[in-house]
């Protein structure tokens, strides 16, 4: 009860303390922030860098200062028109940048304010991945704790060693002044490993016990890691580049299939060729974590110059470690799975948008293959192929097959041995 | 009731030979020599392997493998840098192009995965070839893959850059020309249009320099295109319609396989013996070699080979005589009751016959051309107005070429697309007049005979690396794309050409040049020539609009060539010989390649050898064995034809040669493999001329027996025995068929019940495998009378299921690896089997009928090899499908052992990566590899495999089905033997959609399962084979 009691004041405690967190951060400009890096990325970001660096355009840092707001207004609305007009500002920029016409942003002036606000607020703030130092301290608490856990019981062991030493030390004395009190002989000290063979000698039956409990968990683990050989579930090699699915997928939203399409048509989904990269690397020119340095990757494979924006001829393909291995054996179509089945990529691949490191999600073991297969229904609406299969079917087998309501893969013969090897 | 004749394999199952009926009841033909092992107790006490060693290094073993199996595989995947639009992995692309290499022509579509050519499959578009593909097409991109091949030009033996080869031929080649002199170019015969015009172009552009091109082909049609350049002033070769042909005779003509236009012929003949038409052709032959089109023939003549032209005269005389015409002077004949049977037959088809000789002797064709024309075939049958160019060469002008080389006054010759030192007859002399040539080159792609002898050796691509056109026939075109990137350091000939000359273009652009002008404005479907090459570029091909033209009527001297005829003079010795080509080998432009070379012969069913046939009543005569095996060796003889003499050749008896010839393929000699081994001997050289042109027999021949019976024969043809059971193969004749009286040709097989007699597929002891109305229900029909076993079907599954090649040793202990087997079965007269006249039936061997049946794993319903595997390996699946698991197999055989139709094969070796087949595999290399189809497991050593009815592409066709959200259309999904066999005997599809053609034919009364009778309800069905008798 006071246990409960106890618990249950704890979470009172965190909600209470998230609360007044909340209460007491600046909300507005929170959501003015958000505001305008959402903006900024629809409308800016592909032709400007919240930062110093040029892309198309300048980059937009200190931009907030060096101009009036006013101008800053009529400028991102119409430039063509302030420039026309013979403003001597505007058209310093135009010649300055080599007379490449800004197109008209359709935005008004609280969504420029914003989109101001969140480039000063970007560059006053160091760029802090927040996000992912929150998922990498997750990982390495996780990893402290197994680690500390080990040490803890080596700890308790020597704790237990010394513990031991001492009582028998203490044992012995008294034994030795009880000796002396009844003026016996006073006891002869035995050696550590003495005693504990004496100990053996009169205690068989529990160290038979205990040998036996040792013996099979050993027996247990053995079998166990035995049991694993093959099986990489959790394998996340490093990569020639520190590509973050979290970044891309998750953070930016961008669809599974824009870079790997052919999941939707081929056996492979495909590891996207360098020039489908460059559709957005050509101006992202720099990452939130590693600066230009892994993004540069991309450039050397391709020979592109960022400055220039041309491509050499010393092209190299990049080499990445493949995640997931199947056994030659098996035959895998992603396209089955992700067309006509319409099967969601996480479902074998795991929360991809949340890793910053390829990784193996599933087992990708007979048995797990098969259960799925056991246990999905079929997507049938509006197949034609589908359709004529169960038009065919007669009416016993149509009843028995839809005795649970659904028909499963397998039950269309899809834990068939010659379905997967062949 | 032609049910009742016996079937055998060979002459040791006809004269029941003690070892056959020994052999015939093991599965497997090997010998353990456990015994002599176990025996030996020398080799036992003189054995350095102690018991405690032994057990040392198994617990290292089991050791090392166990660590070895702990390591992370750490696998890299590399994507391209700029993926191009339509190249996906994964995804296979289709290439329209063409395969002509002088002596087959066929419109093909080139599978490539991830950019690699790795299968070859007809383009059913073509309305030549019909999506035809034959044997040597099929084994084509092996050849690809041939690590042999050249990797850079080569001066004198020596790799050199192109530049400093383009600037020592330049340099030289200037010389040669601006002094005036004789430069000759010795190709096979081009019919490229791009090409001939580069090659005139050159002509014109050294006026005056003497150039001159002569077409040479290895197996030469000289005589015809001379007959008819007499009868119809074209030295062409006429073009065939043998579809409409109700009557066909042929007279030495292998038109199913080493003809030309042999593709096109096949597919043409096997529309013409549908016997549901109503009609069905009518086709003679004759004969000496039992060959493809002869084993087919529904009346086979053996002849001698000097009769071929007294034949065509009485023949000819025949007809004449029925028709009121003049006749000829004929030499006196044997078999003049057969060729009154065929002249009536051909008069009374009269439109719609045809005749044909394989002869190359000007007066035999002007007389096969005077038939034809009094019959009126030409307009119908055959057509000279829109003829074919697909043979080139005359005879004459190489033997002229070569007297002028002889001479030492060619100062140049160049050679492309032949091999001459190889390929010509020793009396033409060719290798000492090559060496009186000043400048020798050569366009090769591998090294052969002639490159040599060359100082120059222009390393050139293979045909799926090259650009072209093609024109075989009058107002027909071909496109020859590349589907890869030259694997080496080559250029084609035309490129080599075309920048010898000077000229800043590509041959891409050059034949780009040649259709805009020349094909381009024949058309009006395409506005802009950008729409027009791109579609003919999808296509493969562009048909012009023919025009009507007036026939030519004939005009050919027939009292000249009956006189000439005459001349032909019969052997005074006791053989005669003919050189023939074998299917799989052909004229041996492809010999290097060990799936053409592991084809077994669908006559012999010998494989990797080439030997003297003879019919088995003269190999008995002279006392040569007449059965061989593993243990059975064949007697050797020294041969000498036309003086030349080949020694210790093997002697291979063979049923249906005509008595009193020998026979003996062309093509071999060559080298195959890493370590450049050779294979049988080459009989080119030993080819005589007659009458100015190379002549296919020769009458000079002597042979010594040897008295050695040492040399190993790799036969597959006793293997797998019916047992006896006469209900594998079933035939009837067009008017017991005619009846419609199922009972009478193909009869149900019965069984007595309590309820009185029921059909086998009635009573089971199972239950009811649920396939049926379930989904789909693969099956498969071949129609016996459509097979002409030519092995195209064969070959074509070899490449899609990554079939390895074991080699002429292992095949000789029966362990070959096709999943599909032609089974040939000889046929003896019914009367004799009914009288067990083993006497008489001695005689059927000497002309017997054949009969072809595609053999491979019959899916049954109710499998015996499911029942038998301990470990599940093989299950039946509900598309009914017999599946066989790999990675489940443990190797016991029984399911082979169980199997009624002996279709499962072992893998005794792992032939990926053991040294002993490292000469042969082509997946033992990096460059072989590439052919493998990347959807078809490797097999393992110690695993059993067998057909799977391209269950791959079965899966393939399924999925773009159901990515499409439709049913698969029948005929979509085709197996990789359905969609190669040249005259659609093959039909697979889905028994469970009532509207296709596998379910009708299933039904048709023509339909049949082989051994139906034990009840494993197999889903290959066989349509009874009817022969027009």
């Amino acid at each position: 009860m006071k246990l409960l009691l106890f618990s249950k004041s704890k979470v009172y405690f965190k909600a209470l303390f998230l609360f007044v967190f909340l209460i007491s951060l600046p909300s507005t400009k929170v959501v003015a922030q958000e505001d305008g890096e959402k903006l900024f990325k629809s409308y800016c970001a592909s032709c400007h860098s919240p930062g110093a660096n040029q892309l198309v355009g300048p980059g937009l840092a200190g931009v907030y200062d060096k101009y009036e707001r006013e101008w800053l207004y009529s400028w991102i609305k119409n430039s063509q028109a302030l420039i026309a007009s013979g403003d001597a500002e505007a058209v310093a920029v135009y010649e300055q940048y080599n007379k490449v016409l800004m197109p008209n942003q359709p935005v008004n002036n609280e969504q420029i304010d914003a989109i101001l606000d969140y480039i000063k607020v970007y560059n006053e703030s160091a760029p802090e991945p927040a996000s992912t130092a929150v998922v990498d301290a997750g990982g390495e608490e996780a990893e402290e704790a197994s680690d500390s856990s080990v040490f803890i019981i080596l700890g308790l062991i020597v704790l237990f060693l010394i513990i031991i030493s001492i009582l028998r030390g203490v044992s012995h004395s008294m034994q030795t002044v009880k000796a002396e009190q009844d003026g016996g002989e006073s006891p002869e000290e035995v050696s550590m490993p003495q005693a504990l063979v004496n100990w053996i000698n009169s205690n068989k039956t529990i160290v038979a016990l205990i040998s036996i409990v040792i013996v099979a968990s050993i027996a247990k683990l053995g079998w166990d890691s035995a049991v694993d050989i093959g099986i990489y579930t959790g394998y996340e090699p490093e990569q020639p580049i520190k590509f973050s699915h979290k970044l891309h997928a998750g953070t930016n939203g961008i669809d599974c299939n824009y870079c790997h399409s052919s999941a939707s048509y081929s056996k492979s989904a495909g590891i996207p060729s360098p020039n489908l990269c460059m559709n957005c690397h050509t101006y992202i020119q720099e990452g939130p974590e590693y600066g230009k340095e892994e993004i540069a990757k991309i450039y050397a494979a391709l020979d592109f110059d960022p400055v220039t924006k041309t491509y050499g001829p010393n092209q190299k393909p990049i080499k990445w470690v493949k995640v997931h291995n199947l056994p030659d054996h098996v035959y895998f179509n992603h396209s089955q799975h992700v067309t006509v089945g319409k099967i969601a990529c996480q479902k074998c691949h795991g929360p991809v948008e949340e890793y910053t490191v390829g990784k193996q999600h599933a087992s990708l073991t007979m048995g797990w293959c098969i259960n799925c297969h056991r246990e999905t229904k079929v997507q049938m609406q509006d197949n034609g192929y589908y359709d004529e299969i169960h038009k065919r079917l007669p009416e016993d087998l149509k009843a028995q097959y839809l005795e649970d309501g659904t028909i499963t893969v397998s039950e269309l013969g899809g834990i068939e041995c010659a379905k997967c090897h062949y | 009731m032609s049910n009742n004749k016996k079937y055998w394999k060979g002459v040791e199952e006809l004269k029941e030979t003690p070892s056959f009926q020994e052999s015939k009841n093991k599965e497997f033909s090997e010998l353990l020599p456990t015994e002599e092992f176990l025996g030996d107790s020398n080799l036992l006490e003189n054995s350095q392997t102690t018991r405690r060693d032994f057990l040392k290094y198994l617990g290292f073993g089991v050791t090392a493998a166990s660590l070895a199996a702990c390591e992370t595989p750490v696998n890299k995947v590399i994507p391209y840098v700029v993926k191009t639009d339509k190249t996906n992995p994964g995804v296979a692309n289709y290439f329209a192009t063409t395969y002509t290499d002088g002596n087959d022509y066929c419109d093909i579509l080139v599978k490539t995965r991830e950019g690699r050519p790795i299968k070859i499959e007809g383009n059913k578009l073509s309305p030549l070839t019909k999506g035809a593909v034959n044997a040597r097409v099929n084994s084509s991109v092996l050849s690809l893959y041939d690590s042999n091949r050249f990797k850079s030009p080569m001066i004198d033996g020596a790799e050199v850059s192109w530049s400093s080869f383009d600037s020592s031929v330049k340099k030289e080649l200037t010389a040669i020309l601006s002094k005036g002199g004789k430069v000759r170019l010795l190709t096979n015969s081009i019919t490229s249009p791009s090409t001939l015009r580069l090659i005139s172009e050159f002509v014109e552009a050294n006026p005056e320099a003497d150039i001159n091109h002569v077409s040479y082909d290895a197996v030469s049609y000289s005589g015809m295109l001379e007959a008819n350049l007499e009868s119809f002033g074209k030295a062409a070769l006429p073009s065939y319609n043998i579809a409409k042909a109700k009557s066909i005779v042929s007279i030495g003509a292998d038109f199913m396989s080493s003809f030309p236009s042999s593709i096109e012929l096949t597919n043409q003949y096997a529309q013409g013996r549908k016997p549901e038409n109503g009609w069905m052709s009518k086709h003679f032959q004759f004969e000496s070699s039992l060959s493809l089109t002869g084993s087919n023939a529904d009346v086979r003549v053996p002849i001698k080979l000097s009769q071929h032209g007294s034949v065509v005269a009485n023949l000819y005389n025949y007809i004449a005589a029925k028709l009121g015409a003049s006749k000829i002077s004929a030499p006196e004949t044997s078999v003049s009751e057969k060729i009154a049977a065929a002249g009536d037959h051909l008069i009374a088809n009269k439109g719609a016959s045809i005749v044909l000789s394989g002869s190359n002797n000007k007066a035999v064709q002007v007389l096969v051309n005077g038939i034809n024309d009094m019959l009126g075939n030409y307009g119908s049958t055959l057509d000279i107005v829109n003829h074919s160019n697909e043979r080139k060469g005359v005879d004459s002008e190489v033997v002229a070429l070569v007297k002028e080389m002889k001479s030492g006054s060619i100062d140049a010759l160049m050679m492309m697309g032949v091999n001459p030192t190889l390929t010509m007859p020793s009396s033409v002399g060719f290798n000492e007049a090559l060496a009186k040539v000043k400048m020798t080159m050569s366009f090769a792609a591998r090294p052969n005979e002639t490159t040599a002898n060359t100082k120059y050796i222009a390393a050139t691509p293979n045909y799926l690396e090259s650009w072209g056109d093609t024109n075989p026939k009058v107002g027909y075109y071909g496109l020859v794309q590349p589907s890869i990137n030259p694997l080496f350091d080559t250029k084609q000939f035309e490129d080599c050409m075309l920048s010898w000359m000077g000229k800043n273009e590509s041959f891409y652009d050059y034949v780009r040049g040649t259709w805009e002008a020349a094909t381009y404005p024949t058309q009006t479907e395409s506005l802009i020539f950008e729409d027009f090459w791109n579609s003919k570029l999808h296509d493969g091909f562009y048909m012009m609009e023919s025009a009507a033209s007036a026939p030519i009527a004939f005009a050919g001297n027939t009292s000249a060539a009956a006189s000439a005829i005459a001349k032909i003079t019969p052997t005074s010795g006791e053989f005669e010989l003919e050189f023939y080509e074998k299917v799989g080998i052909g004229n041996g432009n492809q010999s290097s390649n060990p799936w053409l070379q592991e084809l077994p012969d669908p006559i012999s069913k010998i494989t990797w050898d080439n030997y003297v046939a003879m019919n088995p009543a003269d190999a008995r005569e002279k006392e040569f064995a007449t059965n061989y095996g593993e243990q059975e060796n064949a007697h050797t003889v020294n041969l000498t034809v036309n003086g030349v003499t080949f020694e210790n050749i093997p002697v291979v008896a063979q049923p249906g040669q005509a008595k009193g010839t020998l026979g003996v393929a062309l093509g071999y000699g060559q080298a195959i493999g890493k370590s450049n081994e050779i294979i049988g001997f080459n009989a080119y050289p030993a080819m005589g001329m007659a009458n100015g042109t190379i002549s296919k027999f020769s009458v000079e021949v002597s042979m010594e027996a040897t008295g050695n019976r040492d040399h190993q024969i790799a036969t597959t043809q006793t293997h797998q025995t019916v047992m006896g059971r006469t209900s594998v193969v079933r035939e009837t004749d067009l008017s017991t068929f005619s009846t419609g009286d199922i009972n009478k040709f193909n009869p149900p097989h019965m069984i007595a019940t309590h309820d009185g007699p029921k059909s086998v597929n009635e009573v089971d002891l199972w239950a009811e495998h649920p396939v049926k109305d379930v989904g789909h229900h693969w099956g498969m029909s071949i129609d016996l009378n459509s097979c002409i076993g030519c092995g195209s079907c064969v070959t074509s599954c070899n490449s899609e299921n990554n079939v390895p090649v074991v080699g002429k040793d292992e095949v000789r202990r029966s362990r070959e690896m096709h999943w599909m087997r032609i089974d040939r079965y000889f046929s003896s007269n019914a009367q004799d089997v009914e009288e067990r006249n083993y006497t008489e039936m001695e005689s059927p061997e000497e002309n017997p009928q054949v009969v072809h049946q595609p053999m491979m794993c019959q899916h049954c319903n109710h499998a015996p090899c499911e029942t038998v595997c301990p470990v599940a390996a093989t299950t039946h699946s509900n598309e009914g499908l017999n599946q066989m698991t790999y990675n489940r197999c443990i190797g016991t055989r029984y399911c082979a052992n169980n199997c009624p139709y002996k279709v499962r094969r072992f893998n005794w070796f792992s032939y990926q990566n053991l040294d002993m087949f490292a000469d042969l595999n082509p997946s033992q290399d990096d460059l072989g590899r590439m052919v493998l189809n990347p959807d078809v497991t490797v097999r393992a050593r110690g695993v059993m495999e067998k057909c799977s009815l391209c269950v791959q592409r079965i899966q393939t066709g399924k999925l773009d089905a159901k990515k499409e959200g439709r049913m698969v259309i029948d005929g979509e999904i085709e197996t990789a033997c359905s969609s190669a066999c040249p005259t659609n005997a093959i039909t697979f599809g889905d028994l469970n959609d009532t509207n296709s053609l596998v379910r009708k034919a299933s039904e048709s009364n023509r339909s049949y399962r082989v051994i139906e009778e034990v009840g494993t309800q197999p889903n290959i069905y066989y349509q009874v084979k009817v022969r027009n008798t």
